[in-house]
């Protein structure tokens, strides 16, 4: 392209932009359209991508294609591949993006759609994507070693496994608090639970048609699978109206959470291939076909946002989730502005199967714009829904009761009007009896799909299978991530029981991959189970200690990119690294130290704690617990989630002053001391 | 999802059914062509590339048949290094 074309092309984006953004900003008292909210987020990632990936891949980086990268040096055709930049983007896209980018921005909706919207695309250009793209650099410039082992080698022994312990507390957390977010859009829901059962036996079946029947021939079988899916989508509703088979899949939270640790404990002992693969491939497909369609749906149907830009509860004294905007909006929004996760992915598969190095920019940065894009479209859908039904979906009972003329009375005096009928309207429409207190994000996204989708295809009749498309959509991968996160979390605990006791690490060994497993599901098992109990926690309290572990890891992964850049003697250019260390340094000490001292029992841990203790002592029982054993166990359970705040908390701190440490010797260095592999690394070297 | 034409030959063009006598592309190779990016999108290396480089470099040693190397990238994918995300 030449060059005033060029210019002409990115003046045009930019003043689109700038024109959606004042739709948005000027838009106040009347609703603004969320065409105007996509295509400002789009805008932003052009404009973001062509110029400041740029900047970072030829100035900060100096991405050199004369290099070898890993999959070229070690090609053997199957680990280390050299892969085409697209396809290889698809499968770095299909590992970052989970239910994550779904949950965090609709809990953040209660703030109104303009502090979310602002963080997603102000986070992810200067955090997100630089930390996706940065460790995807490091790592490929290390023949794609690990987050643990980079931090391990240019840190130090002891901060890699600091690294390590975290990373196993963030997985245990995330695997409980996804659990809850599929117990709470099952319960009481015979529809949605007979199509989720159905996937276990679809996914067998796939799984014995590649092994079995026609070995190999994954895309016969996933498309075998997606006409089941969707079969068992249409007899689902059959099922739900049946007298016998309708109160049999009509379970209890309990039941539910009973069910997912059995599930967990037996789908991660099964052989790979016959069920997690295959759901896996379902999943992959769903997710990346239900994105686009979001994308369209949103573009045809034009929806107005219901919600204002802001709501009052910006002051922290939201029903949702407690805490003020600063610093609780930057750790409930994980996923989608920066996650920590990703460096774990960053630093897998994938620098494994870059084909040149330039094309890490377009992977790493590029995919985790697609991910942003995806938080954008799950704000918009909840943002889209009367904001009534909003808070009528994502209040605790304890807030608006179990009734909905009392939660329309309730949510109606915060100042969203909403009357019993509509809130018993929607739940009719969607094919349930009732959506109060259905918080963790994924019902609510589910309407707002479905209102949008039935919107552009089927009108009002298919709203309600376009719900229960959307459940299943989000727990079927959602199930995928619990049963791969049990594996990799049985690997953890096994390699640390190791060091203790040799056999318990053998991987080979049955009865220690038992022990491994039992602890593995025991532990994110307990945290599920008491969110499903607490009336008051639940969502509101596991997500926000998953915020802030997936953030300090976040911290952790950019400290090793800044370290790495001041070793590389980059010192010119560090700033791309610490500024978003700095703010997620800062966001994620303060909510965390919050979490655990505030004085308030709605946000502090030791507050809730001290308070039911004290109570339990003096023989007071307090709502809603009803017993003073119930009273203890909410006291035990919140000084729990203290300690596990506390180590997060100390943990990024450590690593903070061994990367400090790190980098002050560097400085004092004339030549790069950073531990790449050579521009023209004989065959072999470091693997 | 462009497969073809491209400088890079990481998805080889599938000749091997025409002959490489058709210069335009077939329907069938660029369906093809959707599989194996599909594949490889889910985690499964290509089994085409694979049988290209072994016999390019390791000619006396044995090859994986395709059930076995299927296997193998679906152990390894869920295997120890193998986290998902959030």
């Amino acid at each position: 392209m030449n060059k005033l074309a060029s210019a002409a092309l990115w003046s045009l984006i930019a003043i689109v932009g700038a024109f959606a953004f004042a739709a948005l900003a000027l838009g106040r008292g009347e609703s603004v359209n969320a065409v105007w909210l996509v295509t400002a987020a789009l805008s932003v990632y052009f404009i973001a991508y062509r110029f400041y990936s740029k900047y970072i891949a030829e100035r900060v980086l100096r991405l050199d294609d004369t290099r070898t990268t890993p999959a070229v040096r070690h090609n053997d055709g199957m680990d280390y591949v050299p892969t085409n930049k697209w396809v290889l983007y698809g499968h770095h896209f299909a590992a970052i993006a989970g239910a994550g980018p779904l949950v965090g921005p609709v809990l953040a909706a209660q703030m109104g759609f303009l502090p979310g919207t602002l963080w997603i695309l102000a986070g992810v250009v200067v955090a997100g994507a630089v930390q996706d793209f940065i460790v995807l650099f490091v790592s490929m410039r290390r023949d794609g070693k690990s987050l643990g082992e980079m931090i391990k080698i240019e840190l130090g022994p002891v901060p890699g496994s600091l690294a390590l312990v975290g990373v196993l507390a963030i997985m245990i957390i995330i695997l409980a608090v996804l659990s809850l977010v599929v117990v709470k859009a099952l319960t009481a829901s015979p529809w949605g639970l007979f199509t989720i059962a159905a996937t276990i036996p679809i996914a067998l079946l796939m799984g014995l048609y590649m092994r079995v029947i026609r070995p190999g021939r994954v895309g016969e079988a996933s498309a075998i699978g997606v006409v089941l899916l969707l079969a068992s989508l249409y007899f689902g509703r059959a099922v739900a109206a049946d007298p016998t088979w309708g109160p049999l899949f009509t379970l209890t939270g309990t039941q539910l959470a009973w069910a997912l640790i059995l599930y967990g404990a037996i789908a991660a002992s099964l052989p790979v291939w016959l069920m997690l693969a295959p759901r896996d491939y379902l999943s992959t497909f769903l997710k990346i076909g239900t994105v686009v369609a979001l994308a369209i749906g949103i573009y045809v149907v034009a929806p107005k946002l219901a919600m204002p830009a802001t709501t009052r509860f910006i002051d922290g004294t939201g029903p949702v989730f407690s805490g003020s905007l600063f610093p609780f909006l930057f750790i409930t929004i994980a996923c989608g502005a920066v996650s920590g996760f990703h460096s774990l992915i960053s630093s897998g598969t994938t620098p494994k199967m870059i084909e040149r190095e330039s094309h890490a920019r377009f992977i790493g940065f590029g995919g985790m714009l697609a991910e942003s894009f995806v938080a954008i479209m799950a704000l918009t859908a909840a943002c889209v829904l009367d904001p009534g039904i909003y808070f009528a979906m994502n209040a605790p009972a304890a807030a608006i009761g179990t009734t909905a003329a009392n939660a329309a009375q309730v949510i109606s005096n915060w100042g969203f009007t909403i009357t019993p009928d509509m809130i018993e309207q929607t739940a009719k429409d969607i094919g349930e009896t009732t959506i109060l207190s259905r918080a963790g994000g994924a019902p609510t996204l589910a309407v707002g799909m479905a209102q949008i989708l039935a919107q552009a295809v089927g009108g009002k009749s298919m709203e309600a299978f376009w719900y229960h498309f959307a459940i299943l959509f989000e727990a079927l991968f959602i199930l995928t991530a619990v049963d791969a996160g049990t594996r990799v979390g049985r690997f953890m605990i096994q390699d640390m029981l190791g060091h203790v006791y040799k056999p318990l690490g053998n991987t080979e060994f049955l009865p220690a991959n038992v022990v491994g497993t039992v602890l593995c599901v025991g532990l994110w098992g307990y945290f599920l189970y008491q969110g499903v109990v607490d009336p008051l926690g639940g969502i509101n309290t596991l997500w926000q200690l998953f915020g802030v572990g997936n953030q300090m890891l976040a911290g952790i992964a950019l400290l090793l990119c800044t370290s790495v850049l001041v070793k590389m003697k980059r010192e010119r250019y560090v700033w791309v690294t610490l500024v978003p260390t700095a703010w997620l340094l800062v966001t994620t000490l303060t909510a965390g130290i919050e979490k655990i001292f505030h004085p308030s029992p709605s946000i502090g841990f030791l507050a809730l704690a001290n308070r039911f203790s004290d109570a339990a002592a003096q023989g007071k029982v307090l709502a809603p617990a009803k017993t003073i054993e119930e009273m203890q166990r909410v006291a035990f359970n919140n000084y729990l989630d203290a300690v596990v705040c506390g180590v997060f908390v100390v943990l990024v701190v450590a690593m903070c002053i061994y990367a400090v440490k790190i980098c002050l010797q560097a400085l004092k260095q004339a030549k790069p001391t950073a531990h790449e592999i050579p521009p023209l690394a004989p065959e072999g070297a470091m693997a | 999802m462009r497969t073809r034409g491209r400088e890079d030959k990481v998805v080889p063009v599938a000749t091997g059914a025409t002959g490489g006598q058709s210069p335009k592309p077939r329907l069938r190779d660029r369906l093809g062509n959707v599989r194996r990016a599909y594949l490889q999108v889910v985690g499964i290396p290509d089994y085409e590339s694979y049988l290209v480089h072994m016999a390019e470099h390791h000619p006396n040693e044995k090859v994986l048949s395709r059930q076995e190397f299927c296997a193998r990238a679906i152990d390894r994918k869920y295997g120890k290094n193998g986290p998902r995300c959030c």
